[in-house]
């Protein structure tokens, strides 16, 4: 630990920090490009000279370059240095078109802070500039080149952090170029982080272009709503519209940089379609007649078939506070009909995973640390793409990635991958907990043997599952393979991917209540009535739809609250608008039991974009703001249980009545958030999982989330519309050449659910006798969700 | 595609390329074949070498715009690289582009009528113990005079058309 002091002020420092970051400790901000802290130190830059005074080098140094060491004084802005710096900015600014006044970098670009800075304030070179050709990098980043300063962090976030190839640094010298070979999309799932990591305007959100200023932005921190992984982002508004989200920095999570569908996946908040207003029948009525009605309703239902005919279905989406209010109303309304996933697999999968001792909870952190990584059914970029981010650092330290998955995975790295089928992986799990050597594994129980020796004499290995392959049995095999697997020097830790952004909450709370089957049950039978439904779409959710629309139709009441058009909101008999994440306060537990809070950003409303028509703001004037109708969740269920809508004290309460929840209410958004403080307990009976027969010349159909287009409220996002691919079905070469079928073409699929017609990829990395298809809502895939067992299934030329 | 290599140059490429551990090391020897072959590497060029290497085009597009005596446009039989660094511009380089594009009738950039020459300025020949330094095609004159150019360029011109 050196001590050294800056600028008259002492510091002590770990090993190996830079002077540069070692002044940031002593709030001191040394001006910089090229330096990130995710990215390290390069030096290119030149603008972060400081004076050494003494110490093993002397004069004028990058601090970028130099460590900290004892005894070290360094002055940071000596004459000599000032003068430097100034210079330095000079040269850089010698190229730039001083274009601020149209570019959208303007009032958060560092070069501009950075020249006001270095005290560069009048041009003197007067020759040409170079310029350059701006290539079409896609539907989410514009280019401009000739602000470029050649710091070369896009290529090391692009190249170096997020492993895209198609994207890099051309040229030298004057010529310098960063791009890509042709015009086109970039193909890198990570690349909106150049918009965050360009010092400069060469990069720019193209989904905010002439959007907005900084200065004129809502921002709030917040949380990505997108999957498990619960990564931090900083969403901003204006004139009622949700108009960008940018990564945070939260060092436990995401770190950094955020995925694409994170950050253009924001588009569902401002929708067109999206019903801002209570409904009863499809008749807009006042929150006071809608509630009334929805009251009335209940009162009459409870008086004829007793409270028990009421069921309540909140989502992984709904908030820990919703959830417990949910929870809570159930109770006072005396239904014990009560649960928080319409999903039964994921339900059951969350619960065990939420049963795993939190010491062993992996934290995205931990993935980036570890030096050993076995990923059993989980598909990162399509169930929760920061975590494949996360594992390509580990790679880049040395670490072993190991995939076992019946998909073709695609990681961006290489991996050592094993194709095994879905029915297979229970075998191999068998086999990771009992640790054995085999150079050679000949069965799958030895290849689970040799990995789970691999694991135990791995320094911080980590074992990786997704609920949706895996199911509950699965989780709970894998529970206990990491624990076979644990040393007690270095345990193994375990990450268990999960259906949405708050499924661990729901798990923690449903304790042994009923899963969504059992209400269903309730309803087909008859013996449940109604259904409330809390930002939760069983419609779409549920895996068997012929099923649960039957089963809706039956009910006498259908009460959803949502702030999306879901499928299960056209079927509603009463509608209540909830707000988006952005609109509104609340707590959503990660994937890794982390409790974060995230604060508002904007009021809802109508953007005046959309009530405007995209012309010039309304001119007549009334009392209302069009489109504010919609209230948390949280706050509608208050008013209906009498209480008022008072944040802080419902938070209160959750900790007094859970101590799960310890700390709740001390929750800092601008944190890294807090584990929760006990795990649950496991769940009693898992219902085993009943396997469809598939006949010798069939295939099983499996059906798996995707990077875009699977998540609702992404999926939703106009600006993701771009990036959603069209209806496919992927065929081992084995069996795609057994039916003679050829890639890129149409082919038919059939199955129970009816005939489809989609475009056939031929994938080398898959198992055979599978056919897979992405989960596409709103396309002719809409109705097949992932996470049921595999279904029967025949393919032939369209 | 194949044309600018022919099949059997590939299969050993993609050899060579195949025993490498590192296949971007061979990223110079791809290019400087299908530049010895075609006289230049086409937009094609490069999509080939990306194949035979395994990397992407953009990969090798980063290599290949580095180098200057790599020619991503179409250059004249012999190229004429004319340094302009500081050794031989303090030797009088200047002089000897200037003497080269009134002898040549052509400024930096472009090629002779006849299809002979590409006039270059380029950074650095590694020739700065014989500055003013020029290079054509291959060959390398070191300590150029300008009086000298018109005789080099003549027997230059001969060679290159036998």
């Amino acid at each position: 630990m050196p001590t050294l002091i800056i600028d008259n002020l002492t510091v002590t420092v770990p090993e190996g920090t830079n002077i540069l970051e070692a002044a940031r400790q002593l709030g001191i901000e040394i001006p910089h490009f090229c330096h990130h802290e995710a990215l390290g130190s390069v030096g290119a830059c030149r603008l972060c000279a400081v004076e050494i005074l003494a110490g093993p080098v002397k004069g004028i140094q990058m601090s970028c370059m130099v460590p900290a060491k004892d005894d070290m004084v360094v002055d940071t802005c000596s004459a000599e240095v000032l003068a430097y710096r100034a210079q330095v900015i000079e040269w850089l600014m010698i190229n730039h078109p001083h274009d601020c006044p149209v570019c959208d970098e303007g009032g958060e670009c560092q070069l501009q802070d950075m020249t006001v800075a270095g005290g560069h304030g009048i041009r003197r070179y007067s020759g040409p500039k170079r310029t350059h050709q701006n290539q079409n990098l896609g539907p989410f980043i514009s280019h401009e080149m000739n602000r470029c300063i050649q710091c070369y962090r896009c290529v090391r976030t692009y190249q170096d952090y997020c492993g895209g190839t198609d994207f890099g640094v051309l040229g030298a010298r004057q010529r310098l170029y960063f791009g890509r070979f042709n015009d086109g999309p970039l193909e890198s799932p990570f690349a909106g982080n150049l918009v965050d990591v360009c010092p400069t305007g060469v990069f720019t959100d193209k989904t905010y272009r002439f959007k907005s200023r900084l200065w004129d932005l809502q921002e709030a921190p917040s949380i990505c709503p997108h999957c498990s992984l619960g990564c931090a982002v900083i969403p901003g508004a204006r004139y009622r519209e949700l108009q960008r989200r940018r990564a945070r920095t939260n060092k436990r999570t995401n770190g950094h940089f955020i995925c694409d569908r994170g950050r253009f996946g924001y588009g569902y908040v401002n929708h067109p379609d999206r019903p801002r207003h209570p409904l009863v029948g499809h008749r807009r009525v006042t929150w006071q007649e809608g509630l009334a009605a929805l009251q009335n309703k209940l009162q009459e239902l409870g008086e004829l078939f007793g409270a028990g005919s009421i069921g309540l279905l909140s989502s992984s989406r709904a908030t820990l506070e919703t959830q417990f209010l949910t929870k809570r109303w159930a109770t006072s309304l005396g239904s014990d009909q009560v649960c928080f996933e319409a999903h039964p697999v994921r339900d059951q999968g969350a619960r065990v995973a939420a049963s795993q001792p939190l010491d062993r909870s992996a934290s995205l952190e931990d993935v980036r640390n570890c030096d050993l990584a076995v990923l059993i059914g989980a598909d990162p970029l399509s169930e929760a793409p920061m975590l494949a981010l996360a594992l390509r650092q580990a790679a880049r330290r040395g670490a072993r990635i190991v995939v076992a998955d019946p998909r073709p995975v695609v990681l961006p790295m290489a991996c050592e991958r094993h194709a095994v089928s879905t029915d297979k992986l229970a075998r191999l799990l068998r086999g990771l907990s009992r640790p054995q050597q085999s150079a050679l594994p000949a069965s799958l129980e030895e290849l689970g043997g040799s990995l789970s020796q691999a694991l135990l004499s791995a320094r911080s290995p980590v074992l990786i599952g997704g609920t949706d392959l895996l199911g509950p049995q699965g989780i709970l095999a894998l529970l206990e393979a990491a624990e076979a697997c644990s040393q007690p020097e270095h345990p193994c830790r375990t990450m268990l991917l999960l259906g949405g952004p708050n499924s661990f909450g729901g798990a923690l709370l449903s304790a042994d209540g009923p899963g969504f089957d059992s209400l269903l049950e309730g309803m087909e039978q008859g013996r449940i009535k109604a259904l409330l439904c809390f930002e939760a779409d069983p419609l779409a959710d549920f895996p068997d739809r012929k099923r649960i629309r039957a089963a809706l139709s039956r009910l006498d009441l259908l009460a959803v609250f949502d702030c999306a058009a879901t499928a299960t909101v056209q079927e509603a008999d009463l509608f209540f608008p909830t707000t988006a994440v952005e609109e509104s306060t609340g707590t959503l537990i990660n994937n890794e039991g982390r409790m974060q809070t995230f604060e508002q950003v904007l009021s809802a409303g109508t953007p005046i974009a959309e009530s405007a028509g995209g012309s010039h703001p309304p001119r007549f004037f009334t009392r209302d703001i069009p489109g504010t109708d919609p209230q948390p969740a949280w706050g509608t269920l208050g008013a209906l249980m009498g209480r008022c809508a008072d944040l802080g004290a419902l938070r209160r309460e959750i900790e007094k009545a859970d101590a799960r929840f310890a700390g709740l209410s001390l929750l800092d958004a601008n944190g890294e958030g807090r584990r929760i403080a006990i795990p649950r307990s496991r769940p009693v009976a898992l219902q085993p999982a009943v396997a469809n027969a598939v006949a010798p010349d069939q295939l099983s159909l499996l059906v798996t989330e995707t990077l875009f287009g699977s998540e609702l409220l992404s999926s939703l996002s106009p600006c993701l519309q771009e990036a959603i691919p069209a209806p496919f079905v992927m065929l081992h070469p084995q069996d795609a050449m057994r039916l003679k079928l050829e890639e890129g073409k149409k082919v038919t699929l059939a199955t129970p659910l009816g005939d489809l017609t989609l475009i056939l990829r031929i994938q080398q990395d898959m198992v055979p006798g599978v056919a897979i298809v992405p989960r596409l809502r709103g396309t002719a895939l809409e109705s097949l969700v992932p996470g049921s067992e595999p279904l029967p299934c025949r393919i032939e030329k369209a | 595609m194949a044309m600018l290599l022919s099949e059997k140059q590939i299969t050993q490429l993609k050899r060579r390329v195949k025993e490498t551990p590192h296949p971007r090391e061979m990223i110079l020897d791809v290019l400087h074949a299908i530049q010895d072959a075609n006289g230049w590497i086409s937009e094609e060029g490069v999509e080939l070498a990306a194949i035979i290497l395994g990397l992407s085009p953009l990969q090798v597009e980063e290599v290949a715009t580095f180098y200057d005596k790599l020619y991503r446009r179409p250059v004249g039989r012999k190229v004429i690289h004319i340094c302009d660094s500081i050794c031989c511009w303090s030797r009088g380089s200047e002089t000897l582009m200037l003497r080269l594009q009134q002898l040549l009738g052509i400024a930096p950039g472009e090629t002779t009528a006849d299809g002979m020459f590409t006039l270059l300025p380029t950074c650095c020949l590694g020739a700065c113990a014989e500055a003013p330094a020029v290079r054509i095609g291959k060959t390398l004159y070191g300590n150029v005079a300008p009086e000298q150019l018109e005789a080099i360029l003549d027997s230059e011109r001969a060679e290159g058309q036998l």
